[in-house]
């Protein structure tokens, strides 16, 4: 566009329509480009959420380690002097991030009342009612129930694939 | 936004902790002391809060960490890592972790203000000083503060940072230069031992009915990496009681770290017998796993006198490559109470280093025997001066009433009722009284709280310990003597601050002119002497003997008219913040600065 055909043209938009043309305004950089969205992020899936917290087992405890060994030729008195460690780091590990608590605060095998039956909270066993409820029963195990999960942020990736690094000693 | 509280910091050896304190409006009222959470990464993208900043920094590598892991809740640089995280990954990759960087900076033999850690660090890997290495601890504390404590600027803020007593001069400076070079405004040092009693004092209003009017304290601060002794003295003024640090020890370096390495070479030993050989991954691993397994059977609450001590296999064969062992008490006992606690007469000294050549690293202790590195500090003051009033018994040793632990050590009974045990045989021998133990708690964050507390107490509530420098200072003069070829021109020592000197005073020697050349750096030769403790301002000293030691040499550089001489006194002062300063004085008035000269003392 000639410096002259802008100038008369911004004059008579500026007098009619109170703004600078949009041409105009580009060509002069008077004129913010138009933000371009930028995608939208991966999202963390429940596969990452659950690989993250094994390998925060491994990491602190080698869970998987454990979990992974072919122990049967093991003898007991080695398996039980890894699984008091391992059984300590994981317990650290795991009160960290997840705070586990029973999910019917009781004393197990007394009778316990029983304020739901939603088959989440509460697995009825033994000679239970055709109508598939209780008001109470034998408590003979607590659950467990995570009253809260505190896991660090993770950044979702292909390297969340990666339970727990190999490891190369430089020698 | 104005000051509103008082941070004390503990800049440790092998961990920091910050503590803080909101003065009352009523002096009268108890201000209860906080610790502050310092966030820190613990894992790659993991910040948690801990209680303790692991003193630990790691350099960086190219391929150590995923991207982006090692964000902080504040804008921070990725060149390096500070705390949990640090310690952690420098024990896999030990040549880039920087530690005891406050050992390195009390250390005259190196040049401290220039990039020499970690010693071991490949080619390639940029190292940093001694003080920057404190400068990013600090930056760190300070960081954290401002992120936790949003409402109350860092800055604002009164800050006491605590040095050990036996940091010279020159070390004090340069801890003052880290913090500054952090961005601290308003620093002022405090002395471990003394926070530590501050802390008592804080937790034990009603201290005046628990020591009298001649009572000596004796606090006993063992830590990770080193051991420190103060005296402080029960006096009177005014009818009111008042307490007064008289006497400090030597730096020594030797700690709980010592104790645990000597604990896993024990165990190290034991498995070779057998057959089982450990490397360097393994033995560090066993290091860790014998602090964990002492703190249990010292702990007074274990029944048991063994503790198993397991090393995983490093590969995935978990179970298959584990190494079992035990650590039990008699270990312990023998390694702790014969080695490091040794039943030592008040006359046994500690062995001295013979002279060898000496490796690139810190002056390590050459004796583990903590008891005799005690008998000798009580036997320096039985030595020397009357300065303040120091109880004695007959033979001139100072006889400690109370004593006060503190420090990870002290912590297991075993070890403070050894150290009692020592000391009352001593006292028995000058027929005196037993030792009373002060009680203290929380040994781990004592330095920090007690900081807070003497925050609160410069501002005048709370009692304060009066003290002033711990060493008598001197400059050494040539003397004019005829020059003798191959002897090096005598030297004496001129006595320029004295111990006990106190914050806010000055001394001046306004009858010992020197001739400064304009225009070309004067340098003085610096000594200091925690035993001389009787030596005024302009006294004179012939003998430079083993009481002496030579600090880093000071140098004044006068500008002007060059050639021209200029005759000067010198003056020293303690400012208010505890740190020594020496001055250059004209007739007409002109003041110069005399500055430490870190660099020189590496060339000779």
């Amino acid at each position: 566009m000639s410096r002259i055909v802008s100038a008369f043209k911004s004059f008579f938009v500026i007098l009619f329509q109170g703004e600078l043309p949009e041409d105009v305004a580009r060509e002069f950089g008077y004129s913010k480009p138009q933000p371009v969205k930028p995608p939208p992020p991966p999202q963390a899936t429940a596969a990452d959420g659950a690989l993250q917290i094994l390998g925060i087992l491994q990491r602190d405890g080698r869970l998987v380690d454990f979990l992974m060994e072919d122990l049967r030729a093991a003898d007991d008195e080695q398996i039980g002097a890894v699984a008091r460690s391992l059984q300590e780091q994981c317990h650290a590990a795991l009160q960290r991030h997840v705070q586990l608590v029973p999910v019917i605060d009781g004393v197990e095998n007394s009778f316990t009342k029983l304020a739901t039956n939603d088959p989440t909270t509460v697995k009825l066993l033994g000679n239970v009612p055709a109508s598939g409820k209780a008001a109470g029963g034998v408590l003979r195990h607590k659950g467990w129930r995570a009253e809260k999960v505190d896991l660090p942020t993770i950044k979702p990736g292909p390297q969340t694939l990666i339970v727990a690094p190999a490891e190369i000693e430089i020698e | 936004m104005a000051q509103k509280y008082v941070i004390g910091i503990d800049l440790g050896t092998t961990n920091s902790a910050l503590a803080f304190a909101e003065p009352p409006e009523d002096s009268r009222d108890h201000a209860p002391v906080t610790l502050l959470d310092i966030p820190q990464l613990v894992n790659p993208g993991e910040v948690r809060d801990e209680s303790l900043l692991p003193s630990f920094l790691y350099l960086t590598g190219p391929n150590d960490f995923p991207e982006g892991s090692l964000e902080m809740p504040w804008p921070s640089d990725p060149a390096f890592v500070t705390g949990e995280l640090a310690k952690k990954r420098g024990s896999e990759n030990a040549r880039r972790l920087v530690s005891s960087a406050k050992s390195w900076l009390s250390h005259a033999g190196v040049n401290r203000t220039s990039a020499i850690l970690p010693p071991t660090a490949p080619e390639g890997v940029e190292k940093i000083s001694p003080v920057e290495a404190s400068r990013r601890y600090l930056e760190h504390l300070r960081a954290a503060w401002n992120s936790k404590m949003p409402d109350a600027s860092f800055d604002e803020q009164q800050v006491l940072v605590t040095v050990p007593a036996s940091f010279d001069a020159v070390a004090r400076e340069l801890t003052i230069t880290a913090a500054e070079q952090a961005g601290y405004k308003n620093v002022v040092l405090l002395e471990e031992p003394q926070a530590a009693f501050y802390a008592w004092l804080e937790r034990h209003p009603d201290w005046r009915e628990r020591v009298h009017v001649g009572d000596l304290i004796l606090v006993a601060d063992i830590g990770g990496g080193t051991t420190d002794f103060t005296l402080i003295s029960v006096t009177e003024a005014g009818g009111e009681l008042q307490l007064e640090r008289v006497a400090v020890g030597e730096h020594i370096l030797l700690g709980g770290d010592n104790i645990d390495l000597a604990l896993a070479r024990l165990l190290e030993q034991q498995l070779a017998e057998k057959g089982t050989k450990l490397d360097a991954m393994q033995l560090h691993a066993l290091w860790q796993q014998c602090r964990v397994a002492k703190e249990h059977l010292l702990s007074g609450e274990s029944k048991k006198d063994e503790y198993p001590v397991t090393i995983l296999g490093r590969g995935t064969g978990l179970v298959g490559g584990t190494i079992k062992a035990k650590l039990r008490t008699e270990d312990i006992n023998r390694v702790l109470l014969d080695g490091f606690l040794p039943v030592a007469s008040s006359e046994d000294m500690p062995q001295r280093r013979r002279a060898a050549l000496a490796e690139l690293g810190l002056p390590y202790a050459a004796d583990a025997a903590i008891t005799r590195h005690l008998a000798r500090f009580l036997r320096q003051q039985a030595a020397n001066a009357e300065h303040g009033s120091v109880r004695r018994g007959p033979s001139g040793i100072a006889c400690p009433t109370h004593i006060l632990f503190n420090g990870g050590v002290l912590r297991a009974p075993l070890v403070r009722d050894r150290i009692i045990e020592v000391l009352n045989n001593w006292l028995a021998a000058e027929g005196m009284e037993p030792v009373q133990p002060l009680l203290g708690e929380d040994l781990m964050h004592a330095v920090a709280r007690g900081a807070a507390y003497y925050g609160m107490a410069r501002s005048g509530q709370g009692v304060r310990i009066r003290g002033g420098i711990p060493r008598t200072y001197y400059v050494g003069i040539e003397t004019a003597m005829p020059a003798v070829p191959g002897m090096a021109a005598p030297i004496k020592a001129l006595a320029v601050a004295p111990f006990g000197m106190e914050e806010g005073t000055g001394a001046s020697l306004p009858d010992r002119e020197f001739g400064l050349v304009v225009g070309e750096p004067a340098e003085f030769r610096f000594f200091q002497s925690a035993i001389r403790k009787n030596d005024d301002a302009g006294a004179l000293i012939d003998d430079l003997d083993g009481d002496l030691q030579e600090l880093s040499p000071v140098e004044v550089n006068l500008t002007g008219n060059a050639g021209e001489v200029v005759p000067v006194t010198l003056e020293t002062v303690v400012t208010e913040t505890g740190q020594l300063q020496l001055w250059c004085v004209a007739r007409d008035g002109r003041r110069w600065k005399l500055e430490f000269n870190v660099r020189e003392q590496v060339a000779q």
